[in-house]
């Protein structure tokens, strides 16, 4: 099946199995491997991508439901060899230890702030309840996620 | 100590390569594509007790894109203990790359080679297995009977010990209360969020690389190395970058396997599990049945505790014997007890594999005897805090036992400390409410080690060069399991030699390169025996520096003095050279290199102490326990980088709550196991996460680079129980099952109103 997307601002038709996960078409066909995962059911985050502005789990998206459509992964944040203020923030609020849960808890931070650049701490850790993180407790992401709100 | 002159210790430098992962760019070893690469998949058993009648692969074989199937029936029947880390350790061995005997829900049955993982599972999922089914135990009490089966041919116990100090009668004879607590721990899945993971690829010359996000590679290399009788010199351990491990990736696991796969099949092979895999066919946090017993005066004075601990081992025996005595040790080393028994015995159950996990034996015995303690006091109505200010232990008591000296132990400072910083008075007198929603406040202490002296054999051996640009390249076999070891041993090294971390390349553990390291990061060792290591390899290294730099500027060693990168002699202090200078000359006119290896023995084993305070609001109508406040109060000795110690300590806590409420493998009486993703596996969120405070002791331990201890594994232990004290507390019941369910509150509650009724 034919998919035309735009991924990181570059469009892309791929030919793609009606079966593919979104996730398995960004690692596998497009090397992203920013995207993670990490329970393949929709229930950790780590394979969060930002779909036309929304954080969605591609491990629960099929290739062919992104038709049309703009996804953003973290390897779409830097902007001209510079790095996205949330990037920033979060290495220096030493917000990240593993790694693994980053991309994800980044991806789903962004969609956030794209829609409410001012968000209360609950609403950040609403919009991070689907992103486990074992190593950090959240509290240093949170603060992260609060530096950029506030400057 | 220099306390305030210090350059990099103590500073919050990010991670060494948070760069990389905060673009993405980092590549994990589940991200590596190799030429040529296969990939491998597992079956595990969906039956928990059996002997496996016949496998047909027949489907699996003919599946297009499969390239070879492994059971039982092709492949090294070695039997292994993948807890072994050091060449010459006795221990039970019962573990093989596959067998025919099925022992629990997740025992390996057979590995599928294809050209890509969605074919390698699909061929998994065609592969036909008969069973002679058996009877199934899944309580480790049922498993200690005469009559019952046996899950491996000596018997279902597997170990048992007894120590103790002082003369526990006698203890009990003077008490003027005696009080007594049943209390059960669960199997708890690390959940790192990087599931199972491995690479393994020939040579041509007939050797085999591995990249493992591991914890002790040099025990990766032994265990393979026994598996496929190859000499250890054959085998390439790389550790690759981790996702997460918290113990789950200590065991080697998938190596063994990945390995003999690609030796086989002579391809690199990817073995990789999904996290329903991880969560049933890994390892777990021993699941423990405590039965405490504790003897006090009418002021709350502690005479004599005893103790009988039940280790579920699950189907093979790894760590059974280590995780019972890792227990025990901490029994003695918290409370000034004169009169002491532990009892502990180990058995088999079929049921998910115990295995190292954050914290290794301390989460378990602290949660029995810290509840146990609130439940004291509360029996007296005295203030818990206060009752174990009076028992607690001080700074450089002895071990009753005889283990080594405790060292600058400060735990008394935790709970004083903290109990100001938390208004614990004022939230402990509070009238509780009479509402729906009621609080309640609870603490909790735990100690733990720094390392294996007085255990096992406890060395590392690092190598530091100068480099001619000024920089330093320290070799060792250190492993960055996220936690910042990189950086922090970069931090030590740099505050020695005075230059900035950025100058010091440190890679991590490579079998082939790393000079020999004898436990890798394991038992809480990392920050005090190779960060001590790392300390005295760079004293060395700068004294050599002194000694050509006095040659070369014509003076004395004594009137070298070194400084930001540059050296002088106080003669002339107007003429400064660099490092780099100094090296080059030396290699040039000297003919030698400002070089130095060193191994390094751990001279001692302190305790690292802990103090926490959680306060609780809970739902009564539905049992939902939501932790409101968090005080987390760590003796670390020094820290050695303020935002990883907070950064671990906050992560520990996470793990802590989440034991104490929600996370559980659970398992039916058939020993099949229900919680076996996040949807039925429940890790605490970020909104059901406390803002945790964090208050550092920081009073130096003599032993400790710049004086620190451990964190890692002590940051994940007190949490446990003072989230049950609190519950406790507000409820005034006795949870005395883990985790504390909404039902188990719902259950508790309903009693208690029986109970007063009938009254
Ligand atoms: S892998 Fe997609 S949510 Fe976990
Ligand atoms: S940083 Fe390791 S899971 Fe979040």
């Amino acid at each position: 099946m034919k998919l035309e997307f735009t991924v990181n601002g570059q469009d892309y038709t791929l030919d793609v199995n009606p079966d593919d996960r979104l996730l398995d078409v960004l690692r596998d066909k497009l090397g992203l491997t920013s995207v993670k995962e990490g329970c393949s059911e929709g229930e950790c985050g780590a394979c969060t991508v930002i779909m036309d502005g929304a954080a969605v789990t591609s491990c629960t998206v099929l290739a062919i439901q992104a038709r049309g459509k703009e996804i953003i992964t973290v390897e779409g944040l830097e902007k001209n060899g510079e790095l996205d203020e949330l990037q920033k923030s979060f290495i220096k609020n030493g917000a990240v230890q593993c790694g693994f849960c980053t991309p994800g808890m980044l991806m789903s931070s962004k969609a956030l702030l794209m829609k409410n650049p001012n968000p209360t701490e609950e609403e950040i850790k609403r919009a991070i309840e689907g992103n486990l993180c074992r190593c950090t407790g959240y509290v240093k992401i949170i603060k992260a996620v609060k530096d950029v709100i506030e400057g | 100590m220099k306390k305030n002159k210090l350059k990099y210790v103590g500073k919050s430098i990010p991670i060494h390569d948070v760069t990389e992962k905060v673009t993405g760019r980092l590549k994990y070893v589940g991200d590596i594509e190799l030429h040529g690469m296969l990939h491998a998949r597992l079956l595990l058993s969906d039956i928990a007790h059996g002997k496996i009648k016949r496998i047909d692969t027949s489907k699996a074989e003919a599946l297009p894109g499969v390239k070879a199937i492994f059971t039982y029936e092709n492949s090294p029947n070695t039997l292994y203990n993948s807890h072994v880390w050091l060449e010459g350790m006795e221990i039970i061995k019962d573990e093989r790359l596959f067998s025919d005997k099925i022992r629990y829900y997740g025992d390996r049955i057979a590995a599928v080679i294809a050209e890509d993982a969605k074919t390698a599972k699909k061929a998994v999922d065609l592969i036909k297995v008969e069973y002679e089914e058996l009877p199934v135990i899944t309580d480790p009490e049922e498993a200690l009977k005469e009559d019952v089966v046996k899950i491996h041919s000596p018997g279902n116990v597997t170990f048992s010990k007894e120590l103790e100090c002082g003369n526990i009668d006698e203890g009990f004879e003077k008490a003027d209360y005696v009080f007594e607590d049943r209390i059960t721990t669960q199997k708890q899945h690390h959940a790192a969020m990087e599931p199972h993971v491995c690479i393994a690829a020939p040579d041509p010359f007939g050797n085999i690389t591995i990249w493992s996000p591991c914890q002790v590679i040099f025990q990766v290399r032994l265990i393979t190395a026994e598996v496929l009788n190859m000499p250890l010199n054959k085998i390439r351990v790389i550790k690759a970058p981790m996702g997460g491990s918290f113990g789950g990736k200590g065991q080697p696991i998938l190596e063994p396997i990945c390995a003999f796969l690609a030796k086989e099949v002579g391809t690199p092979i990817k073995l990789q599990m999904d996290r329903v895999q991880t969560i049933i066919g890994t390892r777990t946090r021993n699941a423990v049945i405590g039965k405490v017993k504790t003897a006090v005066d009418s002021k709350g004075n502690i005479l004599a505790r005893d103790i009988d601990i039940l280790v579920d081992n699950g189907a093979y025996f790894t760590n059974g014997s280590a995780v019972n005595m890792a227990m025990a040790k901490k029994y003695f080393r918290l409370y000034r007890i004169k009169n002491q028994r532990y009892k502990g015995t180990s058995v088999y159950t079929n049921t998910p594999i115990g295995g190292a996990c954050r914290g290794y034996g301390s989460p378990q015995i602290h949660t029995i005897t810290e509840i146990n303690i609130d439940n004291i006091a509360r029996s007296l109505n005295m203030d818990p805090v206060e009752l174990r200010l009076k028992n607690l232990v001080h700074p450089y008591d002895e071990d009753p036992i005889g283990g080594p000296n405790l060292g600058n132990a400060r735990v008394i400072d935790c709970v004083k400390k903290g109990a100001e910083a938390f208004k614990w008075k004022e939230k402990w007198n509070r009238p509780k409410s009479k509402g729906r929603f009621v609080k309640g406040v609870g603490m909790a202490c735990s100690t733990h080690g720094n390392g294996y002296h007085g255990a096992y054999p406890d060395f590392i051996t690092m190598s530091l060069r100068l480099t001619e640009d000024g920089g330093a390249y320290l070799k060792s076999g250190i492993h960055d399991l996220g936690c910042g070891t990189v950086t922090s041993i970069k931090q030590i090294v740099a505050e020695v030699l005075d230059i900035h971390p950025d100058k010091i390349l440190a890679p991590e553990g490579d079998t082939m390169i790393s000079p020999f390291d004898s436990a890798g990061t394991q038992a809480s060792r990392v920050t005090f025996v190779c960060g001590g290591c790392a300390k005295k390899v760079a004293e060395l290294a700068k004294d050599k520096l002194i000694s050509y730099a006095a040659k070369i500027l014509n003076c004395s060693k004594d009137d070298i003095v070194v400084e930001d990168g540059l050296v002088w002699s106080v003669n002339t202090p107007h003429y400064k050279v660099s490092y780099g200078s100094i090296v080059t000359e030396t290699q040039n006119n000297f003919e030698d290199s400002i070089e130095v290896t060193y191994t390094y023995k751990s001279p001692s084993n302190p305790g690292v102490y802990s103090a926490n305070f959680a306060e609780v609001e809970i739902d009564t109508l539905t049992g939902l326990v939501r932790v409101v406040d968090f005080l987390a109060v760590h003796d670390v000795g020094k820290a050695i980088n303020k935002g990883f110690v907070e950064g671990q300590i906050h992560g520990g806590v996470q793990m802590g709550i989440g034991y104490a409420l929600s996370e559980e493998i659970t398992i039916d009486k058939k020993g099949r196991i229900k919680s076996d993703n996040f949807n039925r596996y429940h890790i605490i969120n970020a909104p059901d996460m406390p803002n945790v405070k964090v208050l550092l002791i920081e009073e130096g331990e003599k032993d400790g680079p710049f004086g620190a201890k451990s964190v890692g594994e002590i940051a994940a232990v007190a949490s446990t129980p003072a989230v049950i004290n609190a519950i406790n507390n507000a409820l005034d019941i006795k949870i005395n099952s883990l985790p504390a369910t909404p039902e188990k509150i719902i259950k508790a509650l309903k009693e208690k109103e029986r109970t007063v009724n009938r009254i």
